[in-house]
């Protein structure tokens, strides 16, 4: 399989957010990195686009996006005092929706800034 | 389709004074005739175009600063409950993104325009301004103080620092541009300030402020930007500072200029103490030069949080008040100051400055030149303009707020002399025609067909202020969007960008410039077009080759 | 340029070459050669090697230093004993505030040894007054090291959209906010939380076992691109792409300036914004919770 080549990837590794990083990626897995730093390059050497969980648990067990979707709902709604909490690895896109969703269940939502 | 009928229309772009006419709108826009679709008895009430607030800081990297820093305003602040079609959120000085659009529809306000973008974090505010529901956007990017461009303009490379000025208005997605204490931030780098008008900033070696203001005024002109350069000038808040903004005003002629809150520009006296108002002599000077608009800027006593790229300023009021300061420095680009402030009426300097702006609205006789702002939320909060509106109809009640102004701010102010009351027809152009004329937005700020169908519905009221306050319908691009202070079926509004014309290899010059001084990849700097929603996009003509 | 309570060199180690030490800027253009460089903390960490001088605090004692510093700054009397607490000299302080008072722009960054340690927030908080107070003299700023990935975006994104940066409740049906009291390990060593949604992070690794124990007896939900500590004792885990890698969106620097993620490879795993959307749009297929007054839902 032919290399795919991103410019100026950033890496989320640290708060410095570096964004002049290249990237060498094979498909499945980042092979090389430019401008890296030894933890940004572990980082996005470590990570990879392999199948290697279940797309979702219940209880332990593997079971569907869609079902485990509808199970977190569940839960959530069915709580008087919901926590969403984390956020530190994770986009402002996805941030955003997640205080959208702490809203909507009437729950708390908080970062790793409290620690 | 909707069709407003038998209400008194106040529509000053159209020269209509208070007539009753039905008012028809479909697909959003004001159309002449309507067959069907629901009628909205508006009999016995005022329409007004939806108001347009030219100058605020509702969305941005300092203002998100300032929220961080005043978690006890927002306590104390209302509070917005989440419903089934409305986001939870907080009012106070510096309100939610979601609150912020509420707040402003709910005043009967449908478009504005935050002041102070950083190319660096403009990112940032197009993200807040996607969350700032209903009311439609634009913002202004500060570069009075960017080193690439002053630099540019050191050298006399009049028409390359235009290409970067077009590049950055684009890159950044912005609508107009903002001066902010030319030279005088990138001066704060060293803990210094530019005040005067005519002498090298500080690290450089000739460019002066004045020179940064005009190359500045003259470039935005050539590009036909639709709104002129957005100039917050030097000195601000300072005693004597009337001569600067004088100065200022004269560099500009032959060109056109929006004198950001002239308020804070407009003082006399040599110290605190000697401290007056000189609304009078700038009035004077505005009156007789077409080429300027302003806002007024205008102050009300109590809080406010003062957020402003003058970073110098700021430092100087956290040593006054000895409060909370936060600093913010946008690396080659500008900074940020942040001090909550309190306006108080016992306080000879803020009862002047309270007199200042009113006596600016009051002695500059063209409504369409100057406009109601606070400059949010440094003067006061923009939810408060409705308190503004109602001492600037009523000289009884201005005269009366004047007694119990400290003895010592009499003869330092000219406002209980001033018998001028606005009518209706003139607060319809400060709060909407004229802002919108200013921006250059055509489309906003009248009630003319193929208008957008941004309309308030108020009842009449002696009490201007409850009724500016609460109107009793506000629609926005034709839809229903508050009635009764109820906000109904809340929807994104939209955002204008401009994109001037500029030659794209002044991509080439600025991308090893940008290797060198710059900590973020070229690539990444400028603004994704699908990361602004809604976006309208106006291409002006250049008009200097 | 004093760093103070951090580690540089191996926890953020592109930071003096690419941001801060060895950069070459207009008004300084030989970079490191016109700079001077402090590290203050507990131990000789290897950032002290890239350091023009090394004070070691004793641990516990940041708040202390930084008020004698404070004091010395504004040319006040301090007592020698104090000082000596610190495991500071009286000479070593003089010279730090003469070296500082000498700079033409003067910046402070703070890591977790000062904000994770004894005093905590005070310790941060006076910092940012000796900064501040600085600017009498000359240029000076403060700014933390801020840790993990796009932590920083949280803290921007819950305050445009709640006015509060963290620890924020929306039990009410509006934004409050009261560390202490709305903070994770508070809530849950409590025992206040009845489920819990867990992204961008693993509590399961690193929270108290008091907490830990709670996230256990409640539902918990996990969305990350691993199996974590925490997923194993939660009720629902979702794999998603991994932010950065094959996730795309926008992430916050330490100096909140956002940048674009440019993912290079496609995840066979959703997004977490995808999952968080759709457990979002889940929810409002169910009966609404809408905030109530007086026993009367509002709006």
């Amino acid at each position: 399989m032919s290399l795919i080549i991103v410019k100026n990837a950033t890496c989320t590794f640290c708060g410095c957010v570096c964004d002049d990083i290249e990237l060498h990626a094979d498909g499945e897995k980042i092979v090389e990195t430019k401008r890296a730093c030894s933890l940004g390059e572990s980082w996005f050497k470590h990570h990879t686009a392999e199948r290697l969980y279940p797309d979702a648990l219940i209880d332990g067990h593997p079971a569907t996006v869609d079902d485990a979707v509808e199970r977190a709902a569940d839960y959530l709604v069915a709580a008087d005092m919901p926590l969403v909490y984390g956020l530190s690895n994770v986009t402002c896109e996805t941030q955003r929706e997640a205080v959208s969703l702490a809203e909507l269940v009437g729950g708390v939502i908080d970062s790793h800034t409290s620690l | 389709m909707l069709r407003i009928k038998g209400g008194k229309v106040y529509d000053p772009a159209n020269n209509i004074n208070g007539v009753i006419k039905d008012i028809c709108m479909d697909n959003g826009k004001i159309v002449a005739d309507v067959d069907g679709g629901r009628t909205l008895d508006a009999t016995g009430r005022i329409i007004f175009p939806g108001g347009v607030d030219i100058h605020t800081h509702v969305a941005g990297a300092a203002l998100n600063f300032a929220r961080a820093m005043t978690p006890e305003n927002q306590r104390a602040a209302s509070k917005f409950m989440h419903t089934a079609d409305t986001r939870a959120g907080i009012g106070g000085p510096t309100p939610t993104t979601f609150a912020t659009g509420y707040l402003y529809a709910g005043m009967g306000y449908t478009t504005v325009v935050e002041a102070a973008v950083p190319i660096l974090s403009a990112k940032h505010t197009h993200e807040e301004l996607r969350d700032t529901p209903i009311v439609d956007k634009a913002c202004c990017l500060l570069m009075a103080n960017n080193e690439i461009v002053m630099d540019l303009l050191e050298k006399g490379e009049h028409e390359r620092a235009k290409d970067v000025v077009a590049w950055l208005v684009w890159a950044a997605k912005a609508y107009g541009v903002k001066a902010v204490n030319p030279g005088g931030v990138t001066a704060w780098k060293f803990g210094k300030d530019a005040k005067v008008m005519s002498e090298p900033v500080p690290g450089y070696s000739s460019i002066t402020p004045a020179q940064i203001v005009s190359g500045l005024a003259k470039i935005i002109d050539e590009l036909g930007l639709p709104h002129p350069l957005h100039l917050h000038c030097n000195n601000l808040g300072a005693p004597g500072n009337v001569a600067t903004t004088l100065e200022t005003m004269k560099v500009l002629e032959g060109n056109r200029a929006h004198m950001a809150h002239l308020q804070f520009h407009s003082y006399g006296g040599d110290d605190w103490h000697t401290f007056r108002s000189e609304a009078t002599q700038i009035a004077d000077y505005f009156n007789k030069h077409k080429n300027l608009t302003c806002d007024a800027g205008a102050v009300l006593f109590g809080n406010a949080v003062t957020i402003t790229a003058d970073g110098p300023w700021q430092h100087l009021l956290y040593q006054l008040t000895g409060r909370k300061w936060g600093n913010l420095d946008v690396e080659n680009e500008t900074g940020c100051g942040i001090v909550p402030y309190t306006y108080k009426g016992s306080n000879l300097v803020n009862a002047v400055q309270w007199a200042g702006g009113l006596e600016l609205l009051l002695l500059i006789d063209d409504p369409w030149r100057i406009f109601l702002t606070t400059d949010h939320p440094n003067g006061a909060c923009f939810w408060r303009y409705p308190e503004i509106i109602h001492l600037l109809m009523h000289a009884d009640v201005r005269k009366e707020r004047v007694k119990k102004l400290p003895a010592k701010a009499l003869s330092r102010i000219v406002l209980g002399d001033l018998d001028r009351q606005y009518s209706l027809y003139e607060i319809a152009i400060i709060t909407s025609a004229g802002p919108a004329r200013a921006l250059g937005l055509k489309q906003k700020g009248h009630l003319g067909i193929g208008a957008d169908a941004d309309i308030t519905i108020f009842n009449e009221n002696p009490d201007g202020e409850l009724m500016f306050r609460y109107p009793r319908y506000v629609i926005k691009s034709g839809e229903i969007v508050v009635e009764e202070g109820d906000i109904k079926n809340p929807h994104d509004g939209r955002e204008f960008v401009v994109k001037p014309a500029y030659d794209p290899k002044i991509e080439d010059f600025l991308r090893p410039l940008f290797q060198q001084v710059y900590t973020m990849s070229f690539e990444n700097y400028p603004v994704e077009l699908e990361r602004v929603h809604g976006i309208e996009v106006a291409e002006p003509k250049n008009s200097h080759g | 340029m004093i760093y103070w309570g951090g580690n540089p060199a191996e926890c953020h180690p592109r930071h003096f070459t690419k941001y801060s030490l060895t950069q070459k800027g207009k008004f300084i253009p030989n970079g490191r050669k016109d700079r001077t460089m402090v590290l203050v903390d507990i131990r000789e960490t290897p950032s002290a090697k890239a350091a023009d001088l090394f004070l070691q605090v004793r641990p516990g004692k940041d708040f202390e230093l930084v008020t004698v510093l404070r004091a010395v700054v504004k040319g006040q009397r301090v007592d020698e004993a104090s000082v000596a607490e610190t495991g500071i000299t009286m000479d070593q302080v003089n010279d730090l505030v003469a070296q500082m008072k000498a700079a033409r722009f003067g910046v402070i960054f703070f890591g977790m040894g000062v904000s994770m340690t004894r005093g905590k927030h005070m310790n941060s908080a006076a910092i940012l007054m000796l900064a501040a107070e600085m600017n009498a003299f000359t240029k000076f700023v403060a700014m933390p090291m801020r840790g993990h990935g796009n932590v920083t975006g949280s803290d921007v994104v819950m305050r445009y959209t709640t006015g509060y940066p963290f620890g924020v409740s929306l039990s009410r049906g509006y934004p409050r906010f009261n560390p202490g009291e709305f903070s994770t390990v508070d809530l849950l060593v409590r025992g206040d939380i009845d489920a819990c949604l867990v992204l961008g992070a693993d509590p399961g690794a690193t929270m108290p076992q008091p907490a830990i124990d709670h996230m256990a007896r409640v539902p918990t939900i996990v969305l990350d691109p691993k199996v974590t500590h925490t997923s194993r004792l939660a009720r629902v885990h979702i794999t998603t792409a991994v932010t950065g890698v094959s996730a795309p969106g926008t992430v916050y620097r330490m100096d909140e300036v956002p940048l674009p993620l440019r993912p290079a490879l496609k995840s066979p795993y959703p997004t977490d914004e995808e999952v968080v959307r759709r457990i979002r749009e889940a929810v409002k297929r169910r009966p609404a919770w809408l905030p109530q007054r007086n026993g009367k839902a509002v709006g």
